[in-house]
C-alpha cells in the first residue's frame, strides 16, 4: 500500500478553533486572528476524569474528536490511535517537580498518573470506550513525523484506519527552556487504506518516505509562521495547508538527524 | 507463509546483575535483586528497590558527556555486554546504518537530572534537557553510541512501553522503512516514581510478593534490555506476535476483570498464528499489588484456564516499569533456550482467590512458546508471543 486516505482533519491551538475554521484560514480564504484558547472540556469523560484530565489531554482529546466528528460512537471505539508528544505536559512536569523539592515529598495521586507520557492516550481511551490499541511515541522535534510513520505502518499492517494525534504545550515559566513553543497546538488526521477514493474526504497521502534533505522542510504556513515555529506538533501545518487547499504536490516535514519526511498529496 | 522476526542478539541488566551470565545465574540461584532502599535521592523512604550497582560512579565516553544521566549510564552499561555492540556492527556491514532503525521504551527517561537540577536551584538548559530528559534522549543517545541512523522512536506508554517496541519494530520492517531494528527499554530510578507510587499507597515497605496471599505493593527497580531484530537471519528467539490494546477503564487502575488484558493476549495468539494450549510459559506482568495482580489473573483465567504456567520475577528484579517489557521478554527468551522457567519469588502461597497457574518454584520445563505480559497507566497492554530461535 503506497497511499493512505486522510478520512479526518481535526485542530485546536489559539485561533483555530476547529478543522472548519482553520482549513478556511491555511487555504487562504480567511484571515487569521489570535485568541486565547479556553479551558477545554472533555465532554466525552466521565465527572471525575473531567476534572483531571491535564492540559495535554484537553487539547489532544478535542483535536481527536474533530478529527471524528460525525462517526458513530461504535466506529470511533474501535479505532487504533498513536499520540505524538515532543515534549510531553510541561504543566504537570513543573508541578511534580516543585512536589518533590518539598521536604514531604508528597506527589498527589492525580498528578503522577497525569505525569505519564500516554495520558492523553488514556484519558482518550476512557472517553472513547476505545478498547483498540494506542501507543504514545517522541522523536523530539520529528514527533510529528515519527508518528504519522507509526499510524501509516499501522494502518498498512491492519488495513484499518489509524487515527494519529499530536500535541505540545507551552512550558510553565520556570521550564521554558525545555520546550521552545509559545503557542499550544494539536491536530489529530484520521487515517484509512487509501485505496478507498469514497472514503478519502481530504484527498490522500502517499509516496510517504525518509530522505535525506536534499531540499530543506517545507516552511510553516507565512500567516501562523510566527506564533507556531518552534511547537513540534505544529511541523504539521505545512501538511494540513495542502489539505486544506485539496493540493497535489510534494512537501517535506522535518524528521530526524537533517532528513526529511517526503510525501505527496493527492485530492 | 508468515515470516517472523528473529532476536539475533540480545542483552540485559537490571538488579539481578549485568549481561546474561550474571542474570541467569541469580534466576538460577533464586537470588533476588532487591535490597532494602539505599538511593541515595530517596534515602528516607522505606522500600525495597532494585538498584543496579555502579551507575552512580559510572563515565560516558568523554566524546558523549553531554549525555550523562543515571538513564543513559544505565542504557551504555547494558550496551556493553554480551557482544550486542559487536553484533549491530555486522548488521550495520549487511544493511547499512541508515536501515537500522531503534525503538526503545522508558517511562521517565533520565528525569532524575531535571529532578535534582531542580533541588538545588540551577536548573537545566535546553540542551542538557534534550540529551537526558527529553523522551527521546536515550533513544538519540543509543542511535549515536551504536552510529545507527534509521527511523527511530521512543515509545512511552508507561510499563507497557518496552513491550509495544516489539510491536512497532516489525510495522515498520513491514512497511520497508527499515530493514532491521534495535529493539529496548531503559529506566533508572527517580524521585517521581518511587514518591508517585508511594502517593498510589501501592510502594511495598518489604521485597514485593507477587500473587502472595499477603501481597502489599510493588518494589521498583531499574533495569535495560536491547534485542537486534532482523528477518533471515539466525536467531536465539523469535517474534511470533504482539497484541495491543486499551482498557478504557481508568487512569492508573486496572480493568477488574482483565478484560483489555484478556484483549492483549488473545491479540498476540492471534498474530502468532497460535492456541492458549501452544502457549508453555507466561511471564506475568505481576507487580505485586492486590488490584493489578488479581486483574491479571482474572484475564489469565479468561484466555488459558487453570492450565498454563505463569510466574512473576519481579520478586527478582523488581518493577523496571519502561523497561520490564523487554526485561521480562528477555526472561521468555531465557526459558526457551534454557528449557527452564523461574518461579515466583517471595510468593509463598498463592492468594486463594486467584485460580490461575502460578509457579513458585523454577524447575525445567519444556517450553516451545511464550508469552509475556506488560500492562501500565492509561490502561495500555501489550502481550508478545515468543517462539525457540531457529
Amino acid at each position: 500500500m503506497n497511499a493512505l486516505a486522510v478520512v479526518g482533519v481535526g485542530i485546536r491551538a489559539p485561533g483555530l478553533p476547529g478543522w472548519v475554521e482553520a482549513a478556511a484560514i491555511l487555504a487562504g480564504v480567511a484571515s487569521y486572528e489570535w485568541k486565547e484558547l479556553p479551558r477545554l472540556m472533555p465532554t466525552t469523560l466521565p465527572m471525575t476524569e473531567r476534572r483531571r484530565a491535564n492540559d495535554t489531554s484537553r487539547l489532544a482529546i478535542a483535536a481527536a474528536a474533530d478529527a471524528m466528528a460525525g462517526l458513530p460512537a461504535e466506529s470511533v471505539a474501535e479505532i487504533a490511535s498513536v499520540f505524538a508528544s515532543a515534549d510531553g505536559d510541561g504543566v504537570v512536569l513543573a508541578d511534580l517537580l516543585a512536589a518533590l523539592a518539598k521536604p514531604e515529598r508528597m506527589v498527589s495521586p492525580t498528578l503522577f498518573h497525569n505525569s505519564v507520557f500516554n495520558a492523553p492516550a488514556g484519558y482518550w481511551a476512557i472517553g472513547a470506550n476505545a478498547g483498540s490499541a494506542s501507543t504514545a511515541v517522541c522523536a523530539g522535534k520529528a514527533s510529528f513525523a515519527a508518528g504519522l510513520l507509526e499510524a501509516w505502518a499501522h494502518v498498512t499492517s491492519t488495513g484499518r484506519p489509524v487515527c494519529l494525534v499530536a500535541v505540545d504545550i507551552p512550558f510553565p515559566s520556570a521550564l521554558r527552556g525545555f520546550a521552545t513553543g509559545t503557542n499550544a497546538f494539536a491536530c489529530a488526521l484520521l487515517l484509512g487504506p487509501g485505496d478507498d477514493e469514497q472514503r478519502s474526504p481530504y484527498g490522500r497521502i502517499t509516496g510517504l518516505r525518509v530522505t535525506l534533505a536534499e531540499a530543506s522542510a517545507s516552511s510553516l504556513p507565512s500567516a501562523l509562521a510566527d506564533r507556531f515555529e518552534g511547537n513540534a506538533a505544529a511541523a504539521a501545518l505545512p501538511l494540513l495547508e495542502r489539505l486544506s487547499r485539496r493540493a497535489s504536490g510534494t512537501i517535506a516535514l522535518p524528521y530526524l538527524d537533517n532528513k526529511c519526511l517526503a510525501m505527496e498529496t493527492a485530492p | 507463509m508468515t515470516r517472523f522476526l528473529n532476536i539475533t542478539a540480545c542483552t540485559l541488566a537490571n538488579a539481578c546483575g549485568t549481561g546474561w551470565t550474571a542474570v541467569q545465574r541469580a534466576l538460577r540461584d533464586g537470588q533476588s535483586g532487591l535490597r532494602p532502599n539505599d538511593f541515595e535521592p530517596a534515602r528516607d523512604l522505606e522500600t525495597w528497590i532494585g538498584r543496579v550497582d555502579g551507575l552512580e560512579s559510572a563515565a560516558l565516553p568523554p566524546h558523549l558527556e553531554a549525555w550523562d544521566c543515571r538513564n543513559n549510564r544505565l542504557a551504555l552499561l547494558c550496551l556493553e555486554q554480551d557482544g550486542f555492540v559487536t553484533a549491530v556492527q555486522r548488521a550495520r556491514g549487511r544493511y547499512g546504518p541508515e536501515r537500522i532503525a531503534v525503538y526503545l521504551g522508558t517511562s521517565t527517561s533520565g528525569i532524575l537530572s531535571t529532578e535534582q537540577a531542580w533541588c538545588t536551584s540551577s536548573p537545566l538548559t535546553q540542551e542538557d534537557y534534550q540529551h537526558r530528559h527529553s523522551m527521546y534522549a536515550t533513544t538519540a543517545f543509543v542511535r549515536t553510541y551504536l552510529g545507527v541512523t534509521g527511523p527511530a522512536t521512543t515509545i512511552s506508554t508507561a510499563c507497557s512501553s518496552s513491550a509495544k517496541v516489539f510491536g512497532a519494530a516489525k510495522r515498520a520492517i513491514d512497511a520497508g522503512w527499515c530493514d532491521a531494528a534495535i529493539v529496548g527499554g531503559v529506566d533508572s530510578l527517580a524521585l517521581s516514581t518511587l514518591y508517585g507510587f508511594r502517593a498510589l499507597e501501592v510502594l511495598s515497605r518489604e521485597p514485593c510478593r507477587p500473587f502472595s496471599a499477603d501481597r502489599n505493593g510493588i518494589s521498583i527497580g531499574e533495569a535495560a534490555g536491547f534485542a537486534l531484530l532482523e528477518y533471515d537471519q539466525p536467531g536465539e528467539a523469535r517474534v511470533l506476535g504482539v497484541g495491543e490494546s486499551s482498557d478504557a477503564f481508568h487512569m492508573s487502575s486496572p480493568h477488574p476483570t482483565g478484560a483489555g488484558a484478556a484483549h492483549a493476549m488473545t491479540a498476540a495468539l492471534a498474530a502468532a498464528g497460535l492456541t492458549p494450549e501452544d502457549i508453555d510459559y507466561i511471564n506475568l506482568h505481576g507487580t505485586g499489588t492486590l488490584a493489578n495482580d488479581a486483574a491479571e489473573d482474572a484475564a489469565i483465567m479468561t484466555v488459558f484456564g487453570t492450565a498454563t504456567r505463569g510466574s512473576s520475577t519481579k520478586g527478582y528484579t523488581g518493577h523496571a516499569l519502561g523497561a520490564a517489557g523487554i526485561t521480562e521478554a528477555l526472561l521468555c527468551v531465557m526459558a526457551l533456550n534454557e528449557q527452564w522457567i523461574p518461579g515466583t519469588l517471595n510468593c509463598r502461597r498463592v492468594d486463594s482467590r486467584l485460580g490461575s497457574r502460578i509457579e513458585l518454584e523454577s524447575g525445567p520445563a519444556r517450553v516451545t512458546h511464550a508469552l509475556t505480559n506488560s500492562f501500565g497507566f492509561g490502561g495500555t497492554n501489550c502481550s508478545v508471543a515468543l517462539g525457540r530461535g531457529s
